[in-house]
This record gives C-alpha cells, sequence and structure tokens, in this order.
C-alpha cells in the first residue's frame, strides 16, 4: 500500500462509523476499527522491509511553489510511531465501544478519534516539514473536538479551549521555525535536510529556528513551562484522555525532537535548553503527580513528568541517550496507557476517579488490580517490568552527563525525579487498591467485561514481555529506530536486565526505597503543599487573557469611540508622520529657482488672506461673520489671480465667489445664528498645534515644490502655440476649455447640471418628509426685518439689471479672444438675476420668470451636444471646432468659431444650474414662513398707504 | 483606434450601460416594486461579464496605454464580479424583509463593480482616480442606504468624510508624482522614477499609499471601518468587506509594481508598517468586541495587514500571495456572511455574539460550517483554505528577507485566534440560551455550506487556483 494511502486512509474513513452509526454502536465500532487495521496493515507490510534498514519514499507534489510537497517517508523512527499510534489506536477504540454510554453520540466520537488518528499518521509519515506542519495543525483541530467531547463539563470547556490555545500557538512558532529551517537548508523534505547538519547548525539563524521549533515541540508535548494545559485536558473522556495524552499527542513533540535530532542536537544550545527543559518538567510533574487526587490527574501529571524524561534524554545529545529516549517512548507509550485505560475502568465501576474515596478495590476488582499493579509498578521502574529497564538506562545516561560543570546536578535531580515517581506509582496502588473495603463507593464495583479489560491486559502483557525478554521483544525495532534517530550508526547497547553493579542500579535503588518512604510520609506533605499556593500556571494564563482583554478592550474604546475628530486626528498624525518619514529619508535636491522679491502690494494680501483664514477659525462659531470672512479669503484670491496675470481665472473666481457667498446667505437663515462650542481649551490648543504642523508641512512641500524645476517642461508651452492656429482664439484659457479640452468641459456641465437637479430633487423629498414640518414649525432666531424689500435696492438693481446683462453678453462674446466666455458670462448673468431675486422677493420674481431653470440646464448641454455632433456630420471628431471672420456691415470683421455654439451650451447650463440653486432654497424659505409679497417692494410712495407693507 | 480601444473595456462599458438601464427601469417601472427582479438580474448580468472576462487572454491596452486589460485585471475583475453577485443574490431576501430593498441598490453595486473594474485596469493616475471615485460615492450611498437609521446614516457620512479627506491625500499625491515625473502613465512614473526618487515624488509616494490604505482599511487609516461595518446595513457591509477590498488592493499592487517598481525600498518599509500595525490593530481590538459585524470589520483590518504583507514583499510571488489570500479571505468572508445574515431571533436581526451560545446543540450543522470558516479565518491551529493564505504571505515575506515581518504576523495571528476561537468556544461550550431562529433561506444556506465546503476541499489543490494567480502576478511584475 502506498505511503500516502495509508496516511489518508483514516481521514476518508473517519465517514464510516458517523454513517454507520445507523446500524448500531457496534458497527460504527467495527468500521472505526476496520479503517485501522487496513492502515496497521500497510504499515505492517512495510515493516520487512523497514526493519531491514531500508527506507519507503512516496512523493506526490502539491504546492511546490510553496515548497509544500506530499511526499511521505517511513523509516524506523516512523515505523515505531505508527505501530503505536495505530496499535494503541485499535485498543481504543474496542475499549471505547464499551466504554461509552448509551447517549453519548458515538459516531461522532469514532469519527473524530479516526481524524486525530490520520493527523497523527501524518506527522510521522511526512517526509517534508511544510506537510508535517498541515498535519500537526489538523492534530491541535481533531483533539480540540475529542476533547471537548464530553460538553456537559464545565471542565471539559476550558480544557479544551486552554490546550487549543497553547498547543495552536505552540503551532505557529513551529511553522516559524520549520520555515527558517527550510531557508537554511534549501528544502522543505526531511530527506535533504536531515543531510545538512553542518550547514544548519554554522547558520545564524539556527538559534531563532532551534527556538521556535523547540516551542512548538514543548507546548505540544507539555513540557516546562506550558505543561499546565495537559492536566487541564483530563476533562476528556479516559479513552481520549489515554490516546491523546499519554500514547500520541503529547508525543508528537518527541517525534519531532526524535526526527530532526540529527541535525539540531549535539551544540550548547540544544543541551541547555532541551535537556534542562527536560529535567525540569521531570521534576515539577512528579511533585503535582504525588499530591493530585483525581486518578487522571495524577496520570496526567505523571506523564508531563515521564515526557519530561525523555526531553532530556534526547537533550543530553549522545547517541546512546537517543536509544534509550527511544526504548523509553516505547515503554512509556505501552504502561501510562495501560494505566489511564485502568483509571477508566475504575471511573467507570466504581463510579468516582477521586482518590480519597476510593481504596481497597483489590478485592472487589481483583483482575483490574493485577493490571493496575503491573502498570505502576513498571513506572515506578520495578525489576522485570520494561519501565526498569528504559530506567536503568536513563540512570547510566545521567550519570555521566556533566551539566555547566557539575558532575552531581543531573545525577542527584535525576535519581529525585525517579524517586517521585516511584512514590506517585506505589501511590497509585496502595490508595486506590490496597487499604481497607469501604462501603460508601459511589457504584458498587467489580471487575468489568472482557471489552474493557482486553485493551489494558495486552498492553500490560507487552510491560512485562519487554521487561523479560527485552532483547527479543522489542531489541530490532529500538535497534532500526534508534539509527533512524541518530542518523546510522548506533553505538553498542544491549537490553537487558541486569548490567551489573552499576551507579545506575544504585540510583535505582535509591529511587525505589526513597519512593516507598515519601509515600509514607504522605500525609504530613501533603498537608505542608496544600498550605502553599497551587496552580499557578493556571493562574497566570487565565491571568494573562484577563489582561490581555482588558487591554484590548481599553485599547478599543480609546481608539474607536466613534468621534470624528479622533479618526481625523489619527489620520493627519499619521500622514505627518510619513511626511516627516520622507522628508528625513528622501533628498531635497537643491533649489533651481531664484526666490522672487516681496513687494509691498502682494505681501499686503497675504497679510489679508492669513488674517482672514485665522479669523474663521477663531470666530467660526458666528456663521454670519465666518461667511464674510471666506469671502474675503475668496476675493484676496481673484486679486492674486490677476497679480500672476490670470484674468480668466480671477473673473472665473470673482463671480463664483459672489454666487456662492449669495446662495450660502440664502442658506443660512435656515440655521441657527451661531454653532455650539464644543472641547476643552487644552484639546483645542492640541488641535490648534497638530493643525498648525500639518500646514507648516504642506507649506513646506509647496516651498520645495515651488523653488524646484520640475522633471518635464510643462505643457503650457503647447497650448501657447497651437491655441491661435489650432483653435482660433488669443486666449488661451477659453480654447483650452471650450477647444483642446473640449471634451472634459461638456462632462462638467452635464455634471454640473445633474448637481443642480439632485439639489432639486434632495429638497423636495426633503419638503414631503418630517423634516418639511420641522420647517414650518420652525421658529427663527431673530424675526423678519420690518423693510425685507427695499425701494432704493429694488430701483438699483433694476437699473443695473440691464447693463449687467450687457456685460454678460460682451463677456460671452469676447471670450474667445480675451479674458470671457460662456461659463463666466453665465455667473454674470446668474447675478444680474439673483439681485432681483433678492430685492423683490422670490414670489415676484418667479411670477415673472418664463422659462423653468430645468429647461435652461437641458438646452444648454443639447446645444453644446449638438455643437459636437456638427463636426460629425463635417466628417470630424466629436466636438473639433472651425472657424470664421465675417463682415456686417456696418459692425467691423468678427470672428465667429462653432466653440461659441458649445460656450453657449456652457453659458445657459451654468445660468440654469444657479438658478435651480436659488429657486430650491427660495421653496425651502417659503415653507418656512416667508410671506409672499404680492409687491416689488413693501413701502411704494405710489401705492395708497393702506396697501404699504410694512 | 477609438474602435479597438472600446472593444478591450467592452465588459465595463456593458455593465455601466447595464446600470443605467436598469436604473431608469427602476424608476420608470415598479420602483422598489421590480427591486428584488434587478438584483437577480444584476448578478446574473455580473456572472455573465465574469465568465467573459475569464476567457480572456492576452495583455491589451486601451487609451494610449491609460487602460489594460491583462491576466492580473483579468483575475482580480473575476473576483470581484462574482463575489458581487454572490452578495447581491444572497442579500436580497434580507433587504427585501427589513423592507430596504430599493432597486438603487444592485444598480449602485453595479455602479460600484464598474469602478472597481476601472481600478484594476487602470494604467494612469487619473483612470486610477475616476475608478476609486466611482466606486467610492456608489459605496457611501449604500452605507446609507437604510435612510431612516441614525446608525446607518451616520455610518455613510462618517464613510464620506473620512474617505474625501483619503481622496484629497491621494490626488495630492498624484499632482506631485505628476509634477516630479511629468506624467500620469505608470509606464511613464517607473521610467522617469530610476532608481532613486527625488524627494517630491517621495511625497507624491507616500501620500498615494495613504489615500489607498484608507481605501483597503489600513491601520491607522482604519477608523472608519467598525463604525461603517456597523452602522452599514448587513448586506451592505457584505459587500464591503469584500469586493472593494480585493480592487484596493489590486489597485494598490499596480500602482507600486508598474509605477514604483523601480524603487521597491522607498515603499517597501511603509507597506511593511502599515501591515504591522493592521495585524495588530485588528487582531488586539477584535477581542474586547461582542458585536459580530464589529468584530468582522476588525477582522477585515487584520487581514488586509498580512494581504498588505504579501505586497510588502515586493516580488512576484509576494502579488501571487497576495491575490491568492485575498480570494480565500473573500471566499471566507461571503460564508461568514450568509451566516451573519441568518442570524435573526423571533424575526430581528442579532449581532450580539453571546446570541451564538451552545449553537451546535440548536443547529449541529451549521454550527461546524462556521466552525470551519472561523478556524480558516483564524488560519492557525487547523489547516483550512485560510491557514494557506497566511502561508502563502509569510513565506513571501520570508523569501523577501523580511523575516521580522513574517514572525510579527505570526503572533498576531496567534492573538487573532483568539476571538474568532472565543466564537467556536461559545457555539460548542457555552451556557445554555434561548437559540436563534432556525431562519435564513435556502440561498444563504447552500452560501454558508458552499464557503465552508471549499475551505476544506480547497485544500487539495486550491481548485487550480495557484497556477492563474501566478500568471497574473507575472503579468504585473516584470
Amino acid at each position: 500500500m502506498p505511503l500516502i494511502l495509508i496516511a489518508l486512509l483514516p481521514f476518508l474513513g473517519a465517514v464510516l462509523p458517523a454513517l454507520m452509526i445507523r446500524a448500531g454502536r457496534t458497527a460504527s465500532a467495527w468500521s472505526a476499527g476496520a479503517v485501522t487495521l487496513a492502515a496497521l496493515t500497510g504499515i505492517l507490510a512495510h515493516a520487512p522491509a523497514v526493519l531491514r534498514g531500508e527506507i519507503i519514499f512516496y512523493q506526490l507534489d502539491w504546492v511546490p511553489i510553496l515548497g509544500l510537497n506530499a511526499n511521505f517517508m517511513l523509516d524506523g523512527l516512523g515505523l515505531l510511531f505508527s505501530l503505536l499510534i495505530l496499535g494503541i489506536g485499535l485498543l481504543i477504540i474496542i475499549y471505547a465501544r464499551f466504554y461509552l454510554d448509551r447517549d453519548d453520540p458515538m459516531g461522532q466520537f469514532y469519527c473524530y478519534l479516526l481524524l486525530f488518528q490520520g493527523a497523527m499518521l501524518g506527522i510521522v509519515l511526512s517526509d517534508n516539514i511544510l506537510l508535517l506542519i498541515v498535519f500537526w495543525e489538523l492534530t491541535s483541530l481533531s483533539s480540540f473536538l475529542l476533547i471537548g467531547y464530553w460538553k456537559h463539563l464545565p471542565e471539559g470547556r476550558q480544557g479544551a479551549r486552554m490546550a487549543l490555545t497553547v498547543t495552536g500557538m505552540g503551532g505557529l512558532a513551529l511553522i516559524g521555525g520549520m520555515l527558517l529551517l527550510g531557508d537554511i537548508a534549501g528544502s522543505h523534505d526531511l530527506s535533504v535536510i536531515l543531510q545538512s547538519r553542518d550547514v544548519i547548525q554554522a547558520s545564524p539563524l539556527y538559534v531563532p529556528a532551534l527556538i521556535l521549533i523547540l516551542i512548538g515541540v514543548f507546548t505540544k508535548s507539555a513540557q516546562f513551562p506550558f505543561h499546565f494545559w495537559l492536566p487541564q485536558a483530563m476533562a476528556a473522556p479516559t479513552p481520549v484522555s489515554a490516546y491523546l495524552h499519554s500514547a500520541t499527542m503529547v508525543k508528537a513533540g518527541l517525534f519531532l525532537m526524535a526526527r530532526l535530532w540529527p541535525v539540531l542536537s549535539g551544540t550548547p544550545e540544544w543541551f541547555y535548553i532541551v535537556a534542562t527543559t527536560g529535567l525540569i518538567t521531570m521534576l515539577t510533574g512528579a511533585i503535582g503527580a504525588l499530591f493530585k487526587n483525581d486518578l487522571k490527574a495524577l496520570l496526567a501529571y505523571s506523564t508531563v513528568s515521564q515526557l519530561g524524561l525523555i526531553t532530556m534524554l534526547l537533550g543530553f545529545g549522545t547517541k546512546m541517550a537517543a536509544v534509550v529516549a527511544v526504548f523509553h517512548i516505547l515503554n512509556h507509550a505501552t504502561f501510562k496507557a495501560a494505566l489511564f485505560l485502568t483509571a477508566g475502568i475504575i471511573d467507570h465501576e466504581a463510579g468516582t476517579r477521586d482518590i480519597r474515596r476510593l481504596g481497597g478495590l483489590r478485592h472487589l476488582m481483583p483482575l483490574t488490580f493485577l493490571i493496575g499493579t503491573l502498570a505502576a509498578f513498571s513506572m515506578a521502574g520495578v525489576p522485570f517490568l520494561n519501565g526498569f529497564l528504559s530506567k536503568e538506562m536513563m540512570l547510566e545516561e545521567a550519570a555521566h552527563t556533566v551539566w555547566a560543570g557539575s558532575h552531581l546536578f543531573i545525577p542527584v535531580l535525576v535519581t529525585l525525579g525517579s524517586l517521585v515517581s516511584a512514590a506517585y506509582s506505589f501511590r497509585f496502588i496502595a490508595h486506590v487498591f490496597l487499604g481497607p473495603r469501604r462501603s460508601d463507593y459511589p457504584h458498587r464495583p467489580h471487575d468489568p467485561g472482557f471489552g474493557l479489560w482486553a485493551a489494558p491486559a495486552l498492553l500490560v502483557a507487552l510491560v512485562v514481555l519487554i521487561g523479560v525478554l527485552p532483547a527479543l521483544i522489542a531489541g530490532p525495532l529500538v535497534a532500526i529506530t534508534s539509527s533512524a534517530v541518530t542518523g546510522g550508526d548506533l553505538p553498542y547497547f544491549s537490553l537487558r536486565i541486569w548490567h551489573g553493579v552499576t551507579p545506575a542500579l544504585g540510583m535505582s535503588l535509591i529511587a525505589l526505597v526513597g519512593g516507598a518512604v515519601l509515600l509514607a510520609a504522605f500525609v504530613p506533605l501533603d498537608r505542608l503543599r496544600a498550605s502553599l499556593p497551587q496552580d499557578t500556571a493556571k493562574a497566570i494564563f487565565d491571568g494573562l487573557i484577563a489582561v490581555a482583554v482588558r487591554l484590548a478592550r481599553g485599547l478599543t474604546a480609546g481608539l474607536h469611540n466613534g468621534v470624528m475628530s479622533r479618526y481625523a486626528l489619527a489620520f493627519a498624525l499619521t500622514v505627518l508622520t510619513a511626511a516627516i518619514f520622507a522628508w528625513a529619508t528622501g533628498a531635497a535636491g537643491p533649489a533651481t529657482r531664484a526666490l522672487t522679491p516681496v513687494p509691498p502690494l502682494p505681501l499686503i494680501g497675504w497679510v489679508l488672506l492669513v488674517a482672514a483664514t485665522v479669523t474663521i477659525v477663531l470666530t467660526h462659531h458666528n456663521r454670519l461673520l465666518a461667511l464674510i470672512l471666506i469671502g474675503i479669503a475668496g476675493l484676496i484670491v481673484s486679486v492674486t489671480f490677476v497679480y500672476f496675470s490670470a484674468p480668466d481665472l480671477a473673473l472665473t473666481q470673482a463671480t463664483v465667489e459672489v454666487v456662492t457667498i449669495i446662495l450660502l446667505l440664502l442658506a443660512l437663515n435656515f440655521l441657527p445664528r451661531g454653532s455650539p462650542r464644543e472641547g476643552s481649551t487644552a484639546r483645542h490648543v492640541r488641535d490648534a498645534l497638530i493643525a498648525i504642523a500639518v500646514g507648516a508641512g504642506a507649506a513646506a512641500l509647496t516651498f520645495v515644490v515651488q523653488t524646484t524645476d520640475f522633471a518635464f517642461d510643462p505643457i503650457s508651452a503647447y497650448h501657447l502655440a497651437n491655441s491661435k492656429t489650432g483653435g482660433g482664439g488669443y486666449n488661451v484659457v477659453n480654447v483650452i476649455l471650450v477647444d483642446f479640452r473640449g471634451f472634459d468641459t461638456y462632462g462638467e456641465i452635464i455634471v454640473l447640471g445633474i448637481a443642480a437637479l439632485v439639489i432639486h430633487a434632495l429638497a423636495e423629498s426633503l419638503l414631503e418628509s418630517p423634516v418639511g414640518a420641522r420647517l414650518a414649525r420652525r421658529a427663527p432666531d431673530k424675526g423678519e426685518s420690518g423693510d425685507p424689500h427695499p425701494l432704493l435696492m429694488v430701483v438699483a438693481t433694476r437699473v443695473i439689471m440691464p447693463i449687467a446683462l450687457l456685460v454678460g453678453v460682451f463677456i460671452f462674446l469676447r471670450g474667445h479672444n480675451a479674458p470671457g466666455g460662456g461659463f463666466i458670462a453665465g455667473l454674470i448673468v446668474a447675478i444680474a438675476l439673483l439681485m432681483q431675486y433678492m430685492a423683490s422677493g422670490y414670489d415676484w420674481a418667479v411670477s415673472r420668470q418664463r422659462f423653468p431653470y430645468h429647461g435652461l440646464i437641458a438646452i444648454g448641454i443639447l446645444t453644446a451636444t449638438l455643437t459636437g455632433v456638427a463636426s460629425w456630420i463635417a466628417g470630424y471628431p466629436f466636438l473639433t471646432s472651425s472657424y470664421g471672420y465675417f463682415t456686417i456691415a456696418p459692425l467691423e470683421t468678427f470672428e465667429l468659431a462653432t466653440a461659441m455654439g458649445f460656450d453657449l451650451g456652457v453659458f445657459l447650463c451654468v445660468l440654469g444650474a444657479v438658478m435651480l440653486a436659488l429657486d430650491t432654497i427660495s421653496r425651502l424659505a417659503h415653507r418656512a414662513g416667508e410671506r409672499p409679497s404680492p409687491y416689488a417692494m413693501d413701502v411704494d410712495p405710489s401705492r395708497p398707504q393702506s396697501a404699504q407693507r410694512v | 483606434m477609438i474602435a479597438q480601444d472600446l472593444q478591450v473595456i467592452l465588459p465595463e462599458i456593458a455593465l455601466a450601460v447595464y446600470a443605467i438601464v436598469a436604473l431608469l427601469a427602476g424608476v420608470y417601472t415598479g420602483k422598489d416594486k421590480s427591486a428584488a427582479m434587478i438584483v437577480w438580474i444584476t448578478a446574473a448580468v455580473m456572472a455573465v461579464i465574469g465568465l467573459w472576462i475569464a476567457t480572456g487572454s492576452g495583455t491589451n491596452a486601451a487609451f494610449g496605454g491609460s487602460f489594460v486589460d491583462d491576466s492580473f485585471a483579468r483575475f482580480c475583475k473575476v473576483i470581484i464580479l462574482f463575489s458581487g453577485a454572490v452578495v447581491l443574490v444572497m442579500t436580497q431576501d434580507y433587504m427585501a424583509r427589513r423592507g430596504i430593498l430599493r432597486f438603487e441598490y444592485p444598480v449602485l453595486v453595479a455602479l460600484a463593480t464598474v469602478g472597481m473594474m476601472f481600478m484594476v485596469s487602470a494604467e494612469d493616475l487619473l483612470v486610477l482616480y475616476m475608478g476609486l471615485e466611482l466606486q467610492s460615492l456608489s459605496l457611501y450611498v449604500v452605507t446609507s442606504l437604510r435612510r431612516d437609521s441614525v446608525k446607518s446614516t451616520e455610518a455613510g457620512l462618517k464613510y464620506f468624510i473620512l474617505g474625501a479627506l483619503s481622496s484629497g491625500m491621494l490626488l495630492y499625491g498624484a499632482s506631485l508624482t505628476y509634477g516630479y515625473t511629468g506624467t500620469i502613465l505608470f509606464s511613464g512614473i517607473i521610467e522617469a522614477a530610476g532608481d532613486d526618487v527625488s524627494i517630491g515624488l517621495l511625497f507624491g509616494l507616500v501620500f498615494l499609499i495613504a489615500g489607498f490604505a484608507f481605501k483597503v482599511s489600513a491601520a491607522p487609516f482604519h477608523m472608519w471601518t467598525p463604525d461603517v461595518y456597523e452602522g452599514a446595513p448587513t448586506p451592505v457591509t457584505a459587500f464591503l468587506s469584500t469586493a472593494p477590498k480585493m480592487a484596493a488592493l489590486a489597485l494598490m499592487a499596480r500602482v507600486l509594481h508598474e509605477g514604483f517598481g523601480g524603487v521597491i525600498s522607498d515603499w517597501q518599509q511603509i507597506l511593511a508598517f502599515l501591515s504591522v500595525l493592521s495585524m495588530f490593530v485588528g487582531a488586539i481590538a477584535a477581542i474586547g468586541q461582542t458585536n459580530i459585524k464589529r468584530l468582522m470589520a476588525y477582522s477585515s483590518i487584520s487581514h488586509m495587514g498580512f494581504a498588505l504583507m504579501g505586497l510588502a514583499a515586493g516580488t512576484t510571488f509576494g502579488v501571487e500571495a497576495m491575490l491568492i489570500y485575498m480570494v480565500i479571505y473573500i471566499t471566507m468572508n461571503v460564508g461568514m456572511f450568509a451566516f451573519i445574515l441568518s442570524m435573526e431571533k423571533d424575526g430581528v436581526p442579532v449581532t450580539d455574539i453571546g446570541a451564538l451560545h451552545m449553537y451546535s446543540k440548536h443547529e449541529p450543522l451549521r454550527a461546524l460550517a462556521l466552525l470551519v470558516l472561523l478556524f480558516s479565518l483564524a488560519g492557525v491551529a487547523a489547516p483550512m483554505l485560510g491557514f494557506f493564505g497566511k502561508f502563502y504571505v509569510l513565506r513571501a515575506a520570508v523569501e523577501a528577507g523580511m523575516t521580522w515581518l513574517a514572525v510579527a504576523g505570526v503572533i498576531a495571528a496567534v492573538i487573532g485566534a483568539f476571538y474568532y476561537i472565543r466564537i467556536v468556544y461559545y457555539m460548542y461550550f457555552g451556557q445554555d440560551r434561548e437559540p436563534l431562529d432556525a431562519g435564513g433561506g435556502p440561498i444563504l444556506w447552500v452560501v454558508l455550506m458552499g464557503s465552508a465546503l471549499i475551505m476544506i476541499v480547497g485544500v487539495i489543490n486550491m481548485f487550480g487556483m495557484e497556477p492563474v494567480a501566478a500568471a497574473a502576478a507575472a503579468a504585473l511584475v516584470n
């Protein structure tokens, strides 16, 4: 069977139990078992070849650009782990069939279990480190689902979340480390990486990569200081605990350390980080285990401790230590799984896992007692059981290891760790099975059925067999696995019970005897421990999360409180910072233009402009004043245009200014006279400072731009040269508007027209909405003036009107060759009309007006369009202009250009748009209670006294 | 000449003309009564145009090089059109039941889409700006579509004001760029810029990026996002968080690579800064959120940070990574919003995350789909498609020698995972509460399940997207 199929089999098979559950629980279990068995057969089929020293490969490109390939590899290490995963998996499936309650969704359980199994299998079979990560992440997810399987237990939830958080975080660190590793080695294939030891260890990235990978590994294998999640995750169903937390998932970290051992180990960094972490974990785990009253918690901490032991062995970095590590992995998997299953049986039959409520079970559950005792003895390191062998070899290794120049540090602490290990192992036996029979068990304990005890019994059989005949049973597997770990040649080792009188034997004896003594002193010790703070790691973890949440809340409340000014502040500050960054990193280049002298007149204008602007900011609460000041600023700008010889712009600016001020003045009528004051003085000062900084930045930038030449000559020369010859006009600005950029202007007048129509439409719908009613009820700040339409103004505007119109026509006609044009003319005429409205009131004026303003806009746009289309008829592109000279007596020769037709369109459109805006505002005023008047002026001496309107 | 040019922008013209016709049809027929029909037709038209564009090939320039139809543009347009169409279809029912299904909605979405199509094809600063504004203006309006809601109108107003500010910034940058290079064509800018920029051009670049950063809601220009996401009607939020993000990022990629490709080191640092800040602000601020729409806003900020990481790499692979990231992100987001749209209790929309307590008990399948999506959004702890997206951008950063950026990204992803997984936690292990309505309709169900399924099945070969994205990126970066 190809390796990829073996790895995928559990995934594909995961649907089976979920489907088969409809045919009953047994069928579901059978299907899960069959899938596992099939995968196991596939592995076993390759076993002979692997035991001969061959390595099986399977390669398939997946996402080559990322270096992610579906490459699988089976060597000794992979073989050991896949046998553990599938073999124990099979036992767990059988056990769970009898363990789970009738109400538990068993199909779902097996489905998750197979998913998890597949992920684990994928890890150990991967030849590509990225593929390995993919499977690694999958174990996190599937274990989350498995741990949280019993949803009704609050600890289950907590544990699941913590496990996922910690291992997920580690997984990410692992990704980082693996990416670095792949970069150093130049490939993501393990087979290549494993050959690159020298390159990797010489790289400056070795240490970061090592640390990241170790974080990933330590979180997964529950090493100090990440060990706290494992006991928390024990709320899961016992089969899950046995499978994930003793035999497989937590071993994934060990697997990876063993896998990368040839390239990562052997350096001082490796030794001090890994060996020390392992040693600390071994001690803390052992001490934690001793005092736990929950059977599973005891086992969980003991797992932490044993994993620490293996980590320490791998950390030693010697080949012999690696052999021992491999051997202990195998042994620990057997006796710890058996212990978990035993604990499960006790929980199932006695109804509790609390050691304080147990005891004396040897009479009631003799079979369970036998299994449990053998497994626990193995854990303690009692001779003739497999735990003794590997522990003995471990002690032997530890005895020769020097830590920071000290020969005693490691041997003493390791012996202490073994001593405590022995103590908790004995406690498992003594406090659960021994002692007097009790009368208050929650259930009536008895030995379980065959289905439940078969799996642990089989494991314990292995424990004993390996313990008695180590070389025969485990020898070949350990040898081939160790050679895979160490990368080839192995040191001489022999798996036997009697090694002679060695230091290790002495340490072993001390541990066993000391363990028994320690247990004897358990009660006072327990009291002592109870007075010390507990579960600190978990408290720190919870505390960290709480602090993070509080910080996040605070940050969010501070930054995103919905206040616009704060957003604008962030915006302004960032842009300012970016600008400073640009200024600091870029080269400004020398000024290529000399500064012009500053004559007094422009200086006065500048002062006026700045004064007006500053005053607006300071007095904007008074809206009328602000408007007047805006007018001043606008006028200065138009004067500036005059100063810089841009009469067209000046004319446009001046007329636009007048129109907008008048319209704004009318609109202001509907607003309160002042705007409210907000914010404290301190805030205003702060805002002012920021505004000044941003403004100064913009000014500095402008200064630089003005004093340096652009990369290219400006386009103006082209327009100056071609305005007369191409467009027939001397006024370049006008020719640009109606000819060169005629299409732009065409678009603009359409936009202008649309804008006017939209204003109209919005006001229309506004009047129908509740706003209209509010407008009608509105009480103005100040009553209407007694004489809103004064005689003098009426007379003056009437007199000015024809003159203004004539000026409009004049400006329009001269536009092509001298300053002027349709746009300005439109505005001037609009102003002339606006004045009539102001003088005599809206109603009076509107009754004398014949054309709807919408129509004016439409006619304007149509005229412009027709002018453009006309050039099609003559065979030219849209809006091509032509011109000619005409003489009509008694006038002098004058020029007519088709562009003037276009300009007429602009004229009409502008006029229509302005007047429509006025019209809209007047309608609002009407609704707001303005009294219509039939007369042109309020006080008219020609009317009788009774008709005066004051 | 002009006929050839028009040929190139025919898809855009078609959609624009369709939008105008639909507008007129809406005005002159049943107004809002015909809205549902217009929604469906608009979605169909967008999908058809998407298919049409997908069949295109080669690189066709138009209007003197101001507009280009290359495989990069096509890639983005197809994503934009399809995601837009899906969002339209899945939101129609929601809007109708809330009484806010106006016929302008599909028309505005179509117009925004036209704008986005121009954005990704723009080859000069003015076409870029036109596309951007068409898009933005349409979005401002749809954001405040619920006219009688203070929140919705406030969101629209905020969006508009800040958006105008950013547009101003962008124009400022564009004019500086023009001033110092004498051209608005990207191809001309890159030539004029050479490999050492003057300070004026650097300012131009900085302001351009500031403007873009606002559009992609990258921190610190992200402030509008939570308010607008929360205030806008949920369907509009769904739209905002998908297609426009793709368009804005594509636009950014094009300007930076085609216009400033010679001075990568100058913008790389700015992008890296934006990226890191966005990832962290998004991740950290989301932790305290209880409103799922606000949460999605922060999530999008954080995701934009990751997409920017791909761009910050400044390589072809970086662009490819960004494209892949965005496609995956959009797919996830569509699925998420399909779920959010279906969240209601007694017929009233619910956006409180607390409502999801023990959701798995009442709706196991939906909860599972949501779990997949959330893990995929987190991109950690489970190899869903979202994990691959993150992987691509991290890899791009590492390959470009920005390991520190990748490390920062990983840390931010861990922080970010917290709030996604918290929802999962609520759904599976929360306290028992009154369940949500089972409603939502078949379309939402299909979109949710489809999106979740894609996250799982896509892991096999990403539906063959990789070579297409690679070709698109190669077309952009020469």
